[in-house]
């Protein structure tokens, strides 16, 4: 079994390199996305993951929540975990699981340890589609 | 050019297509360096004023979008990051030969794959999704 992967959707680049190089560092897999339309635009390019990680408010026509629902389409029973400053729990259909932010290194990461379990060994390369 | 080392240089790679960007970093993270992925030139000149990376070298879109284009981000970088290359690439087979360049300079002797696999592959995933190149 290989490395899980996680599709890091999140506008703040700053925010994004350093949850994707905590993630990464931590032994998961991850693709990165600046917006909805980008997150939409890798699952439609037949990208598999074990779990969307995502903003709410993002620049665009596609927000989190709206990305979540194609998700859930594609990947029935797979995990959505949202991370917003401002959503509250019973708002977050379709996701999974909130984080608010700001969030600690070891919350997020104990938190994707819940949804997709502590990361395995490493994939082969991706790049063979 | 100096020797390389996986630790302290960090590669940029700034691209609004993500399944170039996404395809391109992927490359040359398997190639041992640090990887930043950059959707424009806003968010490259963040990190750079972030300071919080040691760049070494920007591979970015020559149409890349932002308050600044390629061009001038170029200049930039040139007089505000001693030492940084930027690489401007116009399509995705000189953007592929120019992360291949990258690899072949180090930190990993190995090249995972060939520049011209990933251009073969970016050209799958976006016929996939039927956006245009």
């Amino acid at each position: 079994m290989g490395a899980q992967a996680i599709l890091l959707v999140e506008d703040e680049i700053l925010i994004r390199i350093l949850v994707a190089d905590l993630l990464r560092d931590a032994g998961y897999e991850v693709a990165e996305a600046a917006s909805g339309e980008d997150g939409l635009r890798l699952l439609e390019s037949g990208g598999d993951f074990d779990l969307l990680m995502t903003d709410i408010k993002m620049p665009g026509a596609l927000d989190g929540l709206a990305l979540a629902t194609h998700w859930k389409n594609l990947f029935p029973g797979r995990p959505v975990l949202v991370s917003s400053g401002h959503l509250t729990a019973d708002r977050m259909h379709p996701a999974d699981e909130l984080i608010v932010k700001p969030y600690s290194d070891a919350r997020l990461l104990a938190t994707v340890e819940r949804l997709i379990g502590p990361p395995c060994q490493p994939r082969a390369p991706r790049l063979t589609a | 050019m100096p020797a390389k080392s996986a630790e302290t240089y960090c590669v940029i790679v700034a691209d609004s297509d993500v399944l170039i960007r996404n395809s391109l970093a992927e490359y040359l993270r398997a190639c041992g360096y640090q990887v930043i992925e950059a959707a424009s030139s806003d968010e490259v000149v963040t990190v750079a004023r972030a300071g919080s990376h040691a760049l070494g070298a920007i591979l970015a879109d020559i149409e890349l979008p932002g308050t600044i284009g390629a061009f001038e981000l170029r200049s930039w970088v040139r007089s505000q990051m001693v030492g940084v290359d930027v690489h401007l690439a116009g399509t995705v087979s000189k953007a592929a030969k120019a992360a291949g360049e990258l690899c072949e300079e180090g930190p990993h002797l190995k090249r995972p794959y060939d520049p011209q696999s990933v251009v073969e592959f970016i050209k799958r995933l976006q016929a996939r999704t039927s956006k245009p190149e």
